[in-house]
């Protein structure tokens, strides 16, 4: 008999309502004990594929399914609901929704209190004993809602590891962390991995955080070709070359802000120049969203002065359609009526948004959603553009996409700044970067003198890009 | 355990049989004084059983004696039925000693009501509550967890209300200066949140099917909701409170 625990022949799946398969006549198979990653952009079924595999599908979503799954030798149909669940434990990506109860402990009791069949007193050992074998002991009583990303990604591996699973499934379990606290939590999942000796598959778009630790990679996108200790590679930008001219066009000088009696911002100088892309990175929570909606006049600044050639900047959320106000494409472009027909027109053949004018901005993909924000702000008349973590969970493509949008927008003459964790896009596309840390800017360095500073970088929770980790020095 | 702590270690669905009892009794009593009495006794028991933070409930207070006062004023203008004795007439307005009695019943009626709910909201822990329904009086583990996921959902849907609000200061909605145009715009802010909380509605209630959740019922609790003597002798206590105030009322009006 083969070792393989997870079994696809021939597996098609299509949603109710799609007409097409999201994937037709899939094969591959799973052996204990590896590390698998399902690898492939946005949208190309491999979430499916792992939904498939804890049985979450096709029964929640009448998908129509072909071929054959075979689960630890059995027929996948065969399980009752809930029964692979013990054997097959996943995490999904966003922390922010997977659980139910207020703490720790009572979030691991309700897993145990599902199959059952254990006793109060088993329930007690076992969250102990999980708990201390993951080094979560110290969190055991600790609200859930209080915990940072980073650990309540930790606190839902803890809940699937409870059962004792044989396979950990992870979706994107990178996807909302920061990137040193994303390193932090592959290398915790390694040692884990190695002292239990489980099967683990990932679905995943990039891999540039991973580093060596997948033994096979399924290539989901076309032809599901496999590759044995697939290496990470970063996103590969194309070379930019800056369109920054001389003219400053922004000036933000000694900004600070309280709010509440809390000093949020302290004394934040910044000078933006016409055509620049400038990076403002920096841990979660130092201030980074905070300076960008003080400086776009969300919020009111405590001191310093704000200069602008023209309107105040353009604000883009990290969810574009908080922003949207109307139910159509193109009045949302024309919302504020600062821009003449002409000007319209013109921005909305540039930014491509002829062809989606009549949708209803909600229905429009991601990607078309920034654009139709960046269209509203640009009607405005605003010089600068602030964007806030428009990389975080955007695989290859998006980046590029987005890429080129801010070249091209940079070209034009517009000013950009950008919060990112993400120091490879970062890279690509920064004329200067910007640190800050605990409210105060901590320094301005142009993108050839910053990547190799290692201490400065980990210490503002940042990774240096991964093609350029080695050969810094 | 301290007796200032009973109240708040009751077993929230008994605590709750009893305030749903009470009201439904009280509700068939139209003088003046079961309800003044049960409200008085509502608050030295709380006095005795709970260690009640006396500032809070002092203002929510507040709009139910408006309310109260509301209740008893149209009840004495606006009275359908004006037969019995007349108290006293005022430029052609009079009123009777009935009319007199209906109006202080349903205004003190508000207080006692209000007293109990505030009784019931101040001491019990919502989790609590809900585990407890589902252990004692059998409710379905698919609606508990799902009351449950939506209270851990508060908070973040706070925030993202705060986020769309600030988004929207951008676009110039919400400085309005007139407050209906303010009103008006709730309306935007709404189907972001909507959109949104399906989507995350969906991705909890996958993350709780891949841990074997499947709504049946559940047989062993790792943190059961005792059911003791403690909470026999307050409901107990709380009913003979109830029938005395209905005796005490019958008698003296």
């Amino acid at each position: 008999m083969s070792n393989s625990i997870i079994d696809f022949n021939e597996v098609s799946f299509r949603f109710p309502e799609d007409l097409t398969p999201i994937f037709t006549g899939v094969s591959f198979s799973i052996d204990a004990g590896e590390r698998i990653v399902l690898f492939g952009p946005s949208g190309c079924g491999k979430s499916t594929l792992l939904h498939l595999m804890n049985r979450l599908y096709p029964s929640n979503c009448d998908g129509i399914l072909d071929g054959s799954i075979t689960l630890f030798h059995k027929d996948a149909v065969s399980f009752k609901p809930g029964e692979i669940n013990q054997k097959i434990a996943t995490v999904f990506q966003d922390p922010e929704s997977q659980f139910c109860m207020p703490t720790v402990e009572q979030e691991m009791a309700f897993t145990l209190e599902n199959f059952g069949h254990i006793s109060r007193l088993e329930m007690e050992s076992r969250i102990t004993n999980t708990l201390s074998t993951l080094g979560l002991t110290h969190l055991r009583k600790a609200t859930i809602q209080t915990l940072s990303g980073g650990m309540k990604q930790r606190v839902a591996t803890a809940c699937a590891l409870l059962m004792e699973p044989e396979v950990l499934l992870l979706d994107e379990p990178l996807a909302h962390l920061d990137p040193l606290t994303a390193r932090q939590y592959v290398e915790w999942l390694n040692e884990l991995q190695v002292s239990k000796s489980m099967t683990i598959v990932v679905v995943e778009h990039r891999l540039d955080l991973w580093g060596t630790f997948f033994t096979r990679a399924i290539h989901v996108s076309g032809s599901f070709l496999t590759e044995d200790n697939p290496v990470s590679s970063a996103v590969a930008f194309p070379k930019r070359s800056s369109s920054m001219e001389e003219e400053v066009i922004f000036e933000a000088h000694q900004i600070s802000i309280s709010i509440n009696n809390q000093r949020l911002l302290q004394n934040i100088s910044m000078q933006l120049h016409r055509g620049e892309i400038a990076v403002l990175a920096g841990p979660n929570g130092c201030g980074k969203s905070t300076f960008l909606k003080t400086i776009c006049g969300i919020y009111n600044k405590s001191e310093g002065s704000i200069n602008c050639v023209g309107h105040l900047p353009g604000y883009v959320p990290q969810s574009p359609e908080h922003l949207f106000v109307t139910q159509r494409v193109s009045d949302e472009i024309r919302f504020s009526n600062h821009s003449s027909n002409e000007q319209i027109s013109d921005i909305m053949e540039r930014l491509l948004l002829d062809e989606i004018q009549d949708a209803h901005p909600f229905s429009v993909s991601h990607g078309q959603k920034r654009r139709v924000v960046i269209g509203a702000m640009l009607a405005d008349q605003r010089p600068v553009l602030l964007l806030d973590e428009p990389t975080s969970g955007q695989d290859e493509s998006a980046l590029l996409e987005l890429f080129y949008l801010l070249d091209l927008q940079a070209k034009e003459g517009i000013s950009i700044l950008i919060v990112t964790h993400d120091m490879s896009f970062a890279k690509a596309i920064a004329d200067t970067i910007y640190l800050m840390k605990d409210g105060e800017l901590t320094g301005r360095f142009d993108t050839y003198h910053f990547w190799n500073q290692t201490a400065l970088l980990s210490d503002h929770q940042l990774v240096a890009p991964v093609g350029d980790y080695s050969y810094a020095y | 355990m301290p007796i200032k702590m009973w109240l708040h270690d009751m077993n929230p669905s008994m605590k709750f049989i009893v305030v749903i009892v009470s009201m439904l009794t009280l509700a068939w009593f139209f003088n003046p004084w079961t309800p003044f009495l049960f409200f008085i006794g509502i608050i030295l028991f709380q006095a005795v059983f709970s260690q009640l933070n006396w500032r809070l409930w002092g203002l929510l207070m507040i709009p139910i004696a408006f309310t109260a006062i509301g209740y008893l004023w149209t009840t004495i203008v606006f009275a359908a039925d004006t037969s019995g004795e007349i108290l006293f007439s005022w430029n052609g307005w009079t009123v009777t000693d009935q009319q007199w009695e209906t109006s202080l019943s349903l205004a003190f009626r508000v207080f006692a009501f209000s007293a109990m709910s505030f009784m019931f909201a101040l001491t019990t822990d919502p989790v609590k509550f809900v585990m407890s329904l589902m252990q004692q009086l059998r409710l379905s583990p698919k609606l508990a967890y799902g009351v449950m996921v939506g209270y851990q959902f508060l908070p973040v849907v706070k925030e993202e209300f705060t986020q769309i609000r600030h988004s929207h200061r951008l676009r110039g909605i919400g400085a309005e200066k007139q407050k209906w145009k303010r009103i008006v715009g709730i309306k935007r802010l709404v189907i972001p949140l909507l959109s949104s909380a399906v989507r995350r509605a969906e991705r909890a209630a996958f993350a709780m099917e891949a841990r074997g959740f499947t709504g049946e019922k559940r047989e062993v609790f790792y943190e059961p909701i005792s059911l003791n003597i403690r909470d026999g002798l307050l409901s107990v206590l709380l009913l003979i409170l109830l029938i005395g105030c209905c005796l005490a009322g019958w008698r003296l009006s």
